[in-house]
C-alpha cells in the first residue's frame, strides 16, 4: 500500500449515540478504506484524548466512545463537540497508509465433510470440486477488515469470485466453535458455539478466542491471515475444542 | 459470611458498571441494564458504584442470608420481605441471620438489584463483574445463579444504624417518568428512511414485544421503511441504538447487545432514557422524541449530577456515623 502526503479528506462524523460518534469513510468493503478507518483508531489509541473510553473499528467506520460527565468538566462545549474537535485534528495529521506489515497468521482448517457441512453445497453451487474450493479458499490472504457480531468474530476478506456465496435463507441454530464460513464475499470463524447464518466449509483446531487470555482474541482488525488445509488425524491431533 | 440462593428466580445475574475497553474484540460493555439504580444501590450500603450487585428479574431469586448484612433493593418494586416483614426499596436495611429474601409480586418494573455492604464475591473478567453468559465469564461462573449458589460477601456493614436515613424519592422520581416518552437521537442512518415513516416514527406508538432480552427490545408497531433498499457493510452500534429490520419493524439494543451490525441505524435513544427503557415491562406502548445531540447530552450529564448528589448524601450519612466511633 502506498504512503500518501495529504491528509484524509472523505470522511463523515455523526453522532452513534450521546456517548459515541461514528467516523465514516464510506460503506463498501475495501483495504484501502479499512486501512483509513485503522490509522485513526491507532492514532487515537496513542493519543488517548482525556476522558476517552474506546474505539471500535469496522469495515469502513471507527465509533469512539467516550465518557460524556468527564469531558463536560474539563471542556469548554460540550463533550460531543470536543470529541469532533479531536477527530478533525487527528485526521489532519498526514496520513500514512504503510504501517509496518504484520506477519502472516496461518490458521489450520480441516476442510472434511464431517465438519464442513456445507462445503458440498458450496462446491455444487460453483461447479467446483471439493478439492477447488479448498484450493481456492487457501491461495488467498486474507486481510482481518474487523471483529465484531460476537466476542472474537473476525470479518476476514475477500474471497476470489468464484467463492462468493450469499448467507444461508435459514441460519442454522447451531455453529460449533472454531467452523470456518463464508457469507458474500467474506470469511471467517466462529469463536464460539452459536447460531449462525453462514455456509460452513471446515474447522480449526485453534482456539480463536479463550477467557482466560488477557487478551482473548487471537486476531485483531488489520492482521493477516492465510487458511491451511490439513486432514483429519492433524485435525484430530491438535483440536481444542 | 455468605448467601444462599434457595430458589434461583428467572435469570438472575451479578452485574456492575460494565466492561469498556473491549468492543474491539467483539466484547460488548453488557453491565446492569439499569445502571442508575444499580448505582445508587451500592451509594445506599456505602459502596462505590462500581461493586457488584444481583440484577433480578420476577419471578425473583430467594435468598438466605447467613450473616447478619446490610443490604438495599433498587430498581423495580417486586414487594419484598424478609420472612415476613416488608423490607421497601430505594433506601438501605438490616438483614438478620438465617433471615431469607424473597419477592412477592411485581409492583412496578422489570429489574431489580440488590447490593451488600462491602460488596460480593465474584469473578472479575477483563477489568469487569458483569457475567457474560455468553462466553461463560465474569460474575458468578459465567452463568446465572441456580438453586444451592453460595456467594461469599464481607459483613461488616451490619453494625451501621439506618433508622434515621434520608428520603431520596425526589430525586430518582423523575429519571422514570413520564414512563412512555423516550427521548431519542437521529442515527446515522436516519436520512435513509423516507419521509412518512420518519413522521411514523415520531408520531405513533410502539410496544414491546415478548422477544425482549438483556441484548435488546424487539418492538412491534407501524412498519417503517427506508426510502430505498440499502445493503450496509457491518458497522459498531451502541446500548439504545435503533435498528430498522428488513419487515419494518424496530430493534432497541440494550446492554448486551452486539458490538456491530448491519441494519440501518435510525435513531438512538439517549442515555438518560435508558434506565427508564430497562424498566418498560413487555406489552408496554412508548413513543419516541427526536432531539439534538446536544440536549441529549445536557439530559445525561444531569443524570450523572443527580447520581453524584446521591452518593454524597449517602457519603455523608455513613460518614457522620464513623465519626461518631
Amino acid at each position: 500500500m502506498q504512503s500518501t502526503n495529504s491528509a484524509i479528506s472523505d470522511f463523515q462524523i455523526t453522532p452513534l449515540s450521546d456517548r459515541s460518534v461514528l467516523v465514516s469513510f464510506g460503506n463498501i468493503i475495501d483495504p484501502s478504506i479499512n486501512e483509513k478507518v485503522l490509522f485513526l483508531h491507532r492514532a487515537l489509541l496513542r493519543s488517548r484524548f482525556e476522558g476517552f473510553v474506546e474505539s471500535v473499528p469496522a469495515y469502513a467506520s471507527l465509533a469512539i466512545f467516550y465518557d460524556v460527565p468527564q469531558i463536560r468538566r474539563h471542556a469548554q462545549s460540550s463533550a460531543f463537540a470536543f470529541v469532533k474537535k479531536c477527530l478533525h485534528q487527528l485526521l489532519q495529521q498526514r496520513y500514512a497508509a504503510s504501517e509496518p506489515v504484520d506477519p502472516i497468521t496461518r490458521i489450520p482448517v480441516c476442510y472434511d465433510a464431517e465438519f464442513g457441512i456445507d462445503i458440498g453445497k458450496v462446491a455444487e453451487g460453483h461447479r467446483l470440486t471439493i478439492d477447488e474450493v479448498i484450493s481456492l479458499h487457501t491461495s488467498v490472504i486474507y486481510r482481518v477488515y474487523m471483529i465484531g457480531f460476537m466476542p472474537g468474530f473476525a470479518y476476514m476478506g475477500t474471497v476470489t469470485e468464484k467463492l462468493i456465496t450469499p448467507r444461508k435463507d435459514q441460519p442454522a441454530l447451531y455453529v460449533p466453535a472454531g467452523s470456518v464460513g463464508i457469507a458474500g464475499a467474506q470469511t471467517g470463524i466462529y469463536p464460539i458455539d452459536s447460531p449462525g447464518g453462514w455456509h460452513i466449509i471446515g474447522k480449526t483446531p485453534l482456539r480463536l478466542f479463550d477467557t482466560n487470555n488477557l487478551s482473548p482474541c487471537l486476531l485483531s482488525a488489520g492482521d493477516q491471515v492465510q487458511f491451511v488445509s490439513i486432514d483429519k488425524n492433524e485435525f484430530k491431533r491438535t483440536d481444542v475444542h | 459470611m455468605s448467601i444462599k440462593i434457595i430458589k434461583p428466580g428467572m435469570f438472575a445475574t451479578i452485574q456492575d458498571l460494565g466492561r469498556n475497553g473491549y468492543r474491539s474484540v467483539g466484547i460488548g460493555p453488557g453491565g446492569a441494564m439499569d445502571f442508575f439504580a444499580a448505582s445508587i444501590a451500592n451509594f445506599l450500603v456505602g459502596n462505590d458504584a462500581k461493586c457488584p450487585v444481583i440484577e433480578m428479574h420476577f419471578p425473583a431469586a430467594e435468598i438466605l442470608f447467613e450473616e447478619d448484612a446490610l443490604v438495599s433493593i433498587t430498581g423495580g418494586d417486586f414487594d419484598g420481605y424478609a420472612d415476613d416483614e416488608p423490607v421497601g426499596s430505594w433506601k438501605p436495611f438490616l438483614i438478620k441471620k438465617n433471615k431469607s429474601l424473597w419477592f412477592k409480586k411485581p409492583v412496578h418494573g422489570v429489574r431489580i438489584y440488590l447490593s451488600i455492604h462491602g460488596g460480593i464475591a465474584s469473578g472479575n473478567w477483563l477489568n469487569s463483574f458483569s457475567t457474560h453468559t455468553k462466553v461463560k465469564a465474569g460474575g458468578h461462573k459465567g452463568r446465572p445463579l441456580l438453586k444451592g449458589d453460595i456467594i461469599p460477601f464481607d459483613s461488616t456493614g451490619s453494625l451501621m444504624p439506618i433508622e434515621s436515613f434520608p428520603a431520596l424519592a425526589g430525586m430518582i422520581g423523575p429519571v422514570y417518568q413520564p414512563a412512555n416518552i423516550f427521548r431519542c437521537i437521529a442515527g446515522p442512518e436516519w436520512n435513509l428512511v423516507n419521509h412518512e415513516s420518519q413522521a411514523k416514527f415520531s408520531l405513533l406508538p410502539f410496544s414491546i414485544t415478548n422477544q425482549s432480552d438483556r441484548m435488546g427490545y424487539r418492538l412491534k408497531g407501524r412498519g417503517l421503511a427506508l426510502q430505498e433498499p440499502v445493503q450496509l457493510v457491518s458497522s459498531p452500534v451502541d446500548s439504545g441504538t435503533i435498528q430498522l429490520l428488513p419487515n419494518g419493524q424496530l430493534i432497541v439494543l440494550m446492554a448486551d447487545h452486539q458490538t456491530t451490525g448491519g441494519y440501518p441505524r435510525i435513531a438512538n435513544v439517549i442515555g438518560a432514557d435508558l434506565p427508564k427503557l430497562a424498566q418498560s415491562p413487555i406489552h408496554s406502548e412508548l413513543k419516541f422524541k427526536l432531539i439534538g445531540v446536544e440536549s441529549a447530552e445536557e439530559f445525561l450529564f444531569l443524570l450523572y449530577q443527580t447520581l453524584e448528589s446521591i452518593k454524597d448524601i449517602c457519603k455523608n450519612y455513613y460518614d457522620a456515623y464513623r465519626h461518631q466511633l
